[in-house]
């Protein structure tokens, strides 16, 4: 992996791209005293699939109400395909909804709550039914337009959800959090057909959510929230990679996280002090020797070894072990430190013993800094 | 917890006996009246359908009937009208929980104070000389006083101010539970305000249209002060023959109405009830 191939990541693959550009400038939301969301700035192209990565309260889902019109935003103002959005209403706007709790009408059939965007256009009642027959057939819902809301599983309820915003054929879709009430499985199932549909529509998906693996699987731009404020936009890649915030590291994957001071750069690389021992990293740049910051190791990265007068390793004592088959996880008590190492299991390999000395080591180039 | 056996009957056993000894047993033996015979100021203790046949058999039963279901009628559908917007006033525009306590404290206040004392209190106002027709005729909206005494109106009026607090309490109540992301998702999909209330709101809170209609329309039918005060003997309503056989010593005819009464005021309960259940999405 050369740092060249981060920014690889092109395009999306989408066929004839109707979604919207949207650019949210910074936009600021106060709740009285509370500021929810503070000066967050993205562009997100036409057709991208863009997620808000965050924990709950990050100001996200904040985030994705003001784009849709739900929350008038204090300072700022959103722009989609090069429009201001200023105080028009969620009805004004290009955008469709997939809220968290679904928001179905339980007094429609499936039938007419798809139909319900559509009908407040005053569509003719052919091109009503038609469009609303290819809407419940893309999302494998085909023949359940009489259901009752109340009878349907929550997988097509998710299906009903998501037929009912695209039927209107948005030019971004906002999504918060719609899969977060569904088994892990479903889940899973659902995250793929949700990425090709979009890819297949060309719609400007914004998704809103706390899962980071659901964020990295499916996005193909991520913007990390924390506290009200934008960390970090990036592709999947560069956001694990190249962590811009030590909340970022610690927030996507797992990662072991070091206090260190630069001690000497060369090239790529450079050389810091964690605790008594000295450990390398790949350099970005703006390190100094005399600076301090976060070394950030992703655990399958780690490589445990005998101990003895190695250079650049830190030595300590295996803590704990789970076996997971394909991996082996060690919790590594370093002087100062818990380290977490995920090994891949190698048949006939022994295993270190809970209790064992260790040194713990990697390649220079598979450790990142990241600012203190 | 469940409360099974013997706890279960040592806790309901004082209500059930109060209701018993109170309640079942004296209205059942007044009831029974109903197949006596009333001769000559005296009741006989003859077994006899003769007083059920002859209010069934009498036009004027049916006057008063249609009297009592007429007014219950539209002191239901007025106090509905004025009612739902209060509680959707209340319910969206009313932000402090402090401020909404205390406007559900004023909503309930009438209800602290005697309905003699209230029925009064509109005589005042009502009267030719009242506040009502005193201001209309400052302003010069009417030349002459508007007679709303003693006559439908007064009682409409003053009923419909009694009813409001049971319109208003469950329609308040059921729009407390509505989910806030549904009118979202109607604006979402291109609803303004209006269709958003049609389509979604009003649909959504029938029940609570329901209960409180029900409740109001029970109430007025066996109203009894009110008709009476008000209405100058020209709004003759059951409750009213109830009273006057009663007075007369007619149990027979007394009985007679006041099962008519109740039987009116459970039809009206299973209609409404009926009507819920084949409303779409009404979990009750």
């Amino acid at each position: 992996m050369t740092l060249g191939a981060l920014g690889g990541q092109g395009p999306p693959g989408a066929l004839g791209t109707r979604g919207a550009d949207l650019d949210v400038r910074a936009i600021t939301k106060r709740f009285g005293t509370v500021v929810a969301v503070e000066a967050v700035s993205f562009t997100v192209r036409a057709g991208e699939f863009f997620s808000l990565l965050g924990p709950s309260g990050c100001g996200k889902t904040t985030t994705l109400r003001a784009i849709g019109g739900f929350e008038t935003v204090d300072e700022g103002d959103v722009l989609i395909g090069g429009r201001p959005m200023g105080r028009l209403p969620p009805n004004r706007r290009e955008t469709n909804m997939v809220f968290q709790r679904l928001a179905l009408f339980p007094h429609y059939s499936v039938f007419d709550n798809v139909a319900f965007g559509l009908r407040m256009r005053r569509l003719p009642a052919s091109e009503v039914g038609r469009r609303i027959a290819e809407a419940l057939a893309r999302v494998e819902l085909g023949d359940l337009g009489a259901r009752r809301i109340g009878e349907l599983s929550g997988g097509q309820q998710q299906r009903v959800a998501l037929a009912r915003a695209l039927v209107n054929e948005p030019r971004v879709l906002l999504l918060d959090e719609p899969l977060s009430a569904l088994d892990l499985k479903l889940r899973i199932q659902l995250q793929e057909e949700l990425k090709r549909l979009q890819r297949s529509l060309g719609t400007t998906f914004i998704y809103v959510t706390h899962d980071q693996g659901e964020a990295l699987a499916m996005s193909d731009r991520i913007g990390v929230m924390a506290g009200g404020r934008l960390e970090q936009v990036g592709t999947p890649l560069e956001i694990y990679e190249r962590p811009a915030t030590r909340f970022v590291a610690g927030f996507i994957g797992d990662a072991n996280l070091m206090e260190a001071v630069v001690e000497g750069v060369d090239g790529e690389t450079l050389v810091a002090r964690v605790g008594d021992a000295r450990v390398r990293a790949r350099r970005q740049g703006w390190e100094h020797v005399g600076a301090g910051l976060t070394i950030c190791v992703r655990p399958e990265r780690v490589r445990i070894v005998r101990p003895g007068g190695q250079a650049h390793v830190l030595v300590g004592r295996v803590e704990d072990r789970a076996f997971s088959g394909s991996l082996v996880k060690y919790r590594l008590a370093v002087p100062g430190l818990r380290l977490h190492a995920a090994v891949p299991y190698v048949h006939g390999t022994p295993l270190f013993e809970v209790g064992d000395a260790v040194a713990v080591a990697w390649d220079g180039d598979q450790a990142v800094t990241v600012p203190a | 917890m469940k409360v099974r056996g013997w706890l279960a009957a040592g806790l309901l056993g004082p209500v059930l006996a109060l209701t018993a000894g109170l309640y079942v047993v004296p209205l059942g033996v007044y009831l029974v009246n109903g197949f006596h015979r009333f001769k000559d100021g005296r009741i006989l203790p003859v077994w006899t359908l003769d007083t059920y046949v002859a209010f069934l058999t009498d036009p004027f039963s049916y006057k008063i009937v249609s009297t009592s279901l007429l007014l219950a009628g539209i002191v239901t559908v007025l106090a509905l009208l004025v009612g739902y917007p209060l509680a959707y006033a209340l319910h969206t525009r009313v932000r402090s929980a402090r401020v909404r306590a205390v406007l559900a404290v004023v909503l309930f206040c009438p209800l602290m104070i005697s309905v003699v004392v209230r029925t009064y209190g509109w005589l005042i106002l009502l009267a030719n000389q009242g506040l009502v027709n005193t201001t209309l005729l400052r302003l010069g909206l009417i030349d002459e006083p508007v007679r709303l005494l003693f006559n439908m109106q007064g009682v409409v009026i003053s009923l419909t101010h009694i009813m409001l607090p049971f319109a208003i309490f469950p329609i308040y109540s059921v729009l407390g539970k509505l989910d806030a992301s549904l009118k979202e998702a109607a604006r979402d999909l291109g609803a303004g305000p209006w269709a958003t209330f049609w389509r979604v709101t009003l649909p959504l809170t029938l029940p609570g249209v329901a209960s409180g209609g029900v409740i109001c329309f029970t109430l007025v039918l066996s109203a009894f002060v009110t008709p009476q005060l008000l209405g100058g003997g020209r709004v003759q309503v059951l409750p009213l023959t109830v009273y006057n056989s009663t007075v007369e010593i007619n149990w027979p005819e007394g009985a007679v109405t006041s099962v008519t009464l109740l039987a009116l005021s459970i039809l009206s309960v299973w209609v409404v009830n009926r009507m819920l259940q084949h409303l779409p999405g009404v979990r009750l």
